[in-house]
């Protein structure tokens, strides 16, 4: 089995105080693993560590045999500029970077691939709005479509769905689900359990330390949802150095 | 406590220092003299000679329409015993600063008598301050220099008119000399282009036209019809050369000359004396330069 | 009309270069005063216009009111001003706006305690305040190759620089180009303050990068388009203030900006993209 992300002893943090801590384990390729646990559980940290916009404070993430323009990630809350006279086409096509850099053009059968993801997510049509007029589930769309054009191997989605309409929802689930299909690595992080149970086969249950990381049933237990709701979720300013695991 | 004794020791000190100041009075000190620039400053240092300290509020190459007090200046004019402006409104903020300073120095105004020439500015007729371009003028400011000097210290009035005199008849001798060098350029050249507008007086005195692109203070800022009336004026009666003055931007005047074909002449002093080891560091210096100039540019 | 409108550029070498200067001018600013609005950095032109002195201050002390010691000066306070805040901005808790003026400030009281050093405060009037009606040949050449330096750039810039703007995070996942195209991004506009300040003055410099760029956001949507309309209100500015200085003895360099504010304030109530008439009469509703 292939390894996609190896986690050895990984602690990601902000201003020295943990807020993943002594992380270990791995990802297999392909898998469709949700990351959930309660506020400030570290979930998006480490997401921002796999992508790499955040260092390690101690231990580290290794993605063997896999390039930076093969990860994409979709922070949790888009700083994309709505007010910025750009239209859908434009915005999707940023996806293709990693491929054109900022100088390439954009071939006919680029061009074809952009216009089919946008078809994908269900914006057709919607190729020359503008994004001010989006709503926020179009506007998740678009984004999401970005991501069908970058062609990752692996694709962090950080809060995906908060705040979106259910029909967005479904029919982005059923995106996710293609990339799954396609042997993608996806991790997702959320909130929605039943969205869980219902459509991811895996899960780590993190609550700054893992409480859980398997099947999706074998991990949602309410032991375990107890457990990692105890976590204390603020930062203790008295906490010494951590003398654990060197 | 500390604090309450540092307090009384210092009144005390003050105290002491007040008791001692009437013995040192007894040597001459020497009479404390500001002016606001740099000419009327040469012309106290003649009358005045070593019988006084003169200070000058704005500097050699400095601009007195415009310039900027600080506060050191207040503290000048504070410990001055006597002031000399020009008046005929040429310095602006002089009133304010004196206010301010709480000076019991007595004031001169140096144009005291002088029938002023008018001026365009701004669009409106008003007195032309550079009252001293002319020579016989400047007498009258030397003259009001020295009476201001005799009241505020009538021990030296012998100096001070014996010193008056002497520069009285050095300026005789530079107003000869300005007559002859103009005589050498024909009547028809005597008409320059220059950036600033001081040269009001001169013109009437020695029959000079000092024509200008911008207006009397720096302030004002060209216009293209101010340029474009300039140079067809120049191309129009075949002015000669353009001269740069040493307060304004010299590009303008530069550019103007460019599309004449007017040639462009040295540097004329106009409103200040240059630093010390220029070529108008004294009011002779200064006038001597400036004709030998124009007589350069214009008398072929 | 011809007498009106051409006779005087005709007549005058003068004119002539005042026009090429502000068609240089406006050339290079105002698409970059289009960035700036989008990246809401309006204020930070006027800023580094005021960053730019203490540099222009120590050229003319070291070398009068010449071309080269203060264009190098200027683009070398500039330059450390706009990097400088930069890397505050990226590596302390205070964000751009706070590290630019706290930068620009500390410049601005240097330019003016070094220009009062001098004695004479007059000329920084001259550096503050350029005259369009003085460009001489240097001069014009030196706009004119930050004219072309500027556009080529922001051909070579044009989707990162976009991209930056639009979603900076997004840009940083995929390139490590987010940092250096803010800077060199900073540094043209740095490069035409100063350019600017040659003919026009700096702060009225300004006013060519950002009117003109204002007044286009509100005609229209499309990026190349306003990049457009922006250096063509520039120089319409430019020609109609010479034209009407001409004719009515004002000064060059104020008239030039108002007439770009003219612009602004015409497209303000009727620009398409936004301007007041269209919010207050919208028109019947389309029907999808």
């Amino acid at each position: 089995m292939d390894i996609a992300i190896r986690f050895r002893d990984l602690t990601l943090g902000y201003d020295r105080h943990p807020a993943v801590h002594h992380l270990d384990g791995e990802v297999e390729s392909g898998a469709l693993l949700a990351v959930c646990g309660p506020n400030g559980a570290g979930k998006s940290t480490l997401l921002k560590g796999i992508a790499g916009t955040l260092a390690p404070l101690a231990g580290s993430i290794a993605l063997p045999r896999l390039k930076s323009r093969d990860i994409a990630y979709l922070p949790q809350a888009a700083d994309i500029d709505k007010s910025f006279p750009i239209n859908v086409f434009d915005v999707v096509a940023m996806g293709l970077w990693k491929r054109c850099g900022p100088f390439g053009g954009i071939s006919r059968s680029e061009t074809a691939k952009i216009r089919a993801a946008i078809a994908a997510v269900g914006l057709e049509g919607f190729e020359a709005r503008a994004i001010a007029t989006l709503s926020g589930g179009q506007l998740q769309r678009m984004l999401f479509a970005r991501l069908l054009v970058q062609d990752a191997a692996v694709i962090l989605l950080d809060e995906p769905f908060t705040a979106i309409d259910s029909k967005t929802v479904a029919d982005l689930i059923s995106v996710v689900s293609a990339w799954h299909e396609e042997q993608r690595t996806v991790l997702a992080v959320l909130h929605d359990l039943d969205l869980v149970r219902e459509h991811f086969p895996q899960t780590l249950l993190l609550a700054r330390e893992e409480i859980a990381k398997g099947k999706t049933d074998a991990v949602l237990t309410r032991e375990n949802l107890l457990k990692a709701r105890s976590m204390i979720e603020a930062f203790d300013r008295q906490a010494q150095a951590c003398a654990r695991a060197a | 406590m500390a604090g309450a004794r540092y307090v009384i020791t210092s009144i005390l000190v003050s105290l002491a220092m007040t008791g001692a100041g009437p013995v040192r009075a007894q040597t001459p000190a020497k009479l404390p003299v500001v002016a606001t620039f740099s000419i009327l400053a040469d012309f106290a240092r003649n009358v005045g000679s070593d019988r006084i300290n003169v200070a000058a509020l704005v500097g050699p190459d400095g601009d007195t329409h415009v310039y900027q007090p600080k506060p050191a200046d207040a503290k000048e004019l504070g410990a001055a015993r006597l002031i000399v402006v020009n008046g005929l409104g040429l310095e602006g903020w002089i009133d304010r600063l004196i206010k301010a300073s709480g000076t019991k120095a007595s004031v001169i105004v140096a144009t005291k008598g002088i029938n002023p020439q008018q001026m365009r500015e701004e669009g409106r007729i008003g007195p032309d301050p550079h009252a001293w371009q002319s020579i016989a003028n400047a007498k009258i400011y030397v003259a009001n220099i020295r009476d201001g000097l005799i009241a505020a210290d009538p021990a030296g009035e012998a100096a001070y008119r014996a010193n008056a005199e002497n520069y009285l008849g050095k300026l005789d001798t530079l107003e000869a000399e300005v007559k002859r060098e103009i005589t050498k350029i024909p009547p028809g050249r005597r008409q320059i282009i220059t950036t600033h507008d001081a040269f009001g007086y001169f013109g009437t005195a020695y029959g000079f036209r000092f024509i200008a692109p911008e207006g009397v203070s720096t302030e004002t800022e060209a216009s293209a019809r101010d340029v474009a009336k300039i140079i067809r004026q120049i191309k129009a009666r075949k002015i000669p050369a353009v001269f740069l003055e040493n307060v304004t931007d010299p590009r303008l005047v530069r550019s103007i000359a460019a599309e004449s074909g007017a040639a462009v002449g040295g540097t004329l002093f106009s409103d200040a004396l240059s630093p010390p080891d220029g070529p108008a560091s004294t009011y002779i210096d200064m006038m001597r330069n400036n004709i030998r100039e124009l007589a350069a540019a214009l008398a072929n | 009309m011809h007498d009106l409108l051409i006779a005087p550029f005709a007549e005058f070498a003068f004119m002539r270069r005042a026009l090429a200067g502000s068609i240089a001018l406006a050339i290079a600013g105002p698409p970059l005063g289009v960035f700036l609005i989008l990246r809401r950095m309006a204020l930070t032109g006027d800023a580094m216009a005021h960053a730019i002195l203490p540099g222009a201050a120590l050229g003319y002390l070291a070398a009068g009111l010449s071309l080269g010691p203060m264009t190098l000066g200027g683009l070398a306070a500039g330059l450390i001003v706009a990097v400088g805040s930069g890397v505050v901005a990226r590596t302390t808790v205070l964000r751009e706006d706070a590290s630019l003026a706290a930068f620009y400030l500390i410049s601005l009281a240097l330019g003016v305690t070094i220009v009062s050093l001098r004695g004479s405060n007059i000329d920084l009037l001259h550096v503050l305040f350029g005259s369009v009606l003085a460009l001489d040949d240097a001069t014009l050449i030196l706009l004119a190759m930050i004219a072309s330096l500027t556009l080529a750039a922001l051909a070579a810039l044009y989707r990162p620089l976009v991209l930056e703007t639009v979603d900076a995070s997004f840009l940083a996942s995929v390139s490590k180009s987010g940092g250096p195209v803010q800077i060199i991004f900073l540094a043209l506009v740095v490069l035409n303050l100063v350019g600017g300040f040659h003919a026009l003055g700096t702060l009225l410099a300004v006013g060519m990068m950002m009117l003109p760029a204002a007044s286009a956001r509100l005609i229209t949507e499309d990026m190349t388009a306003m990049i457009g309309l922006a250096a063509a209100q520039g120089i319409l500015a430019g020609y109609a203030g010479l034209i009407v200085s001409f004719h009515a003895g004002l000064p060059s360099g104020p008239l030039i900006i108002l007439m770009a504010g003219l612009l602004y304030l015409l497209a303000l109530v009727f620009g398409p993209a936004g301007g007041l008439l269209r919010r207050l009469k919208p028109g019947r509703h389309l029907e999808a």
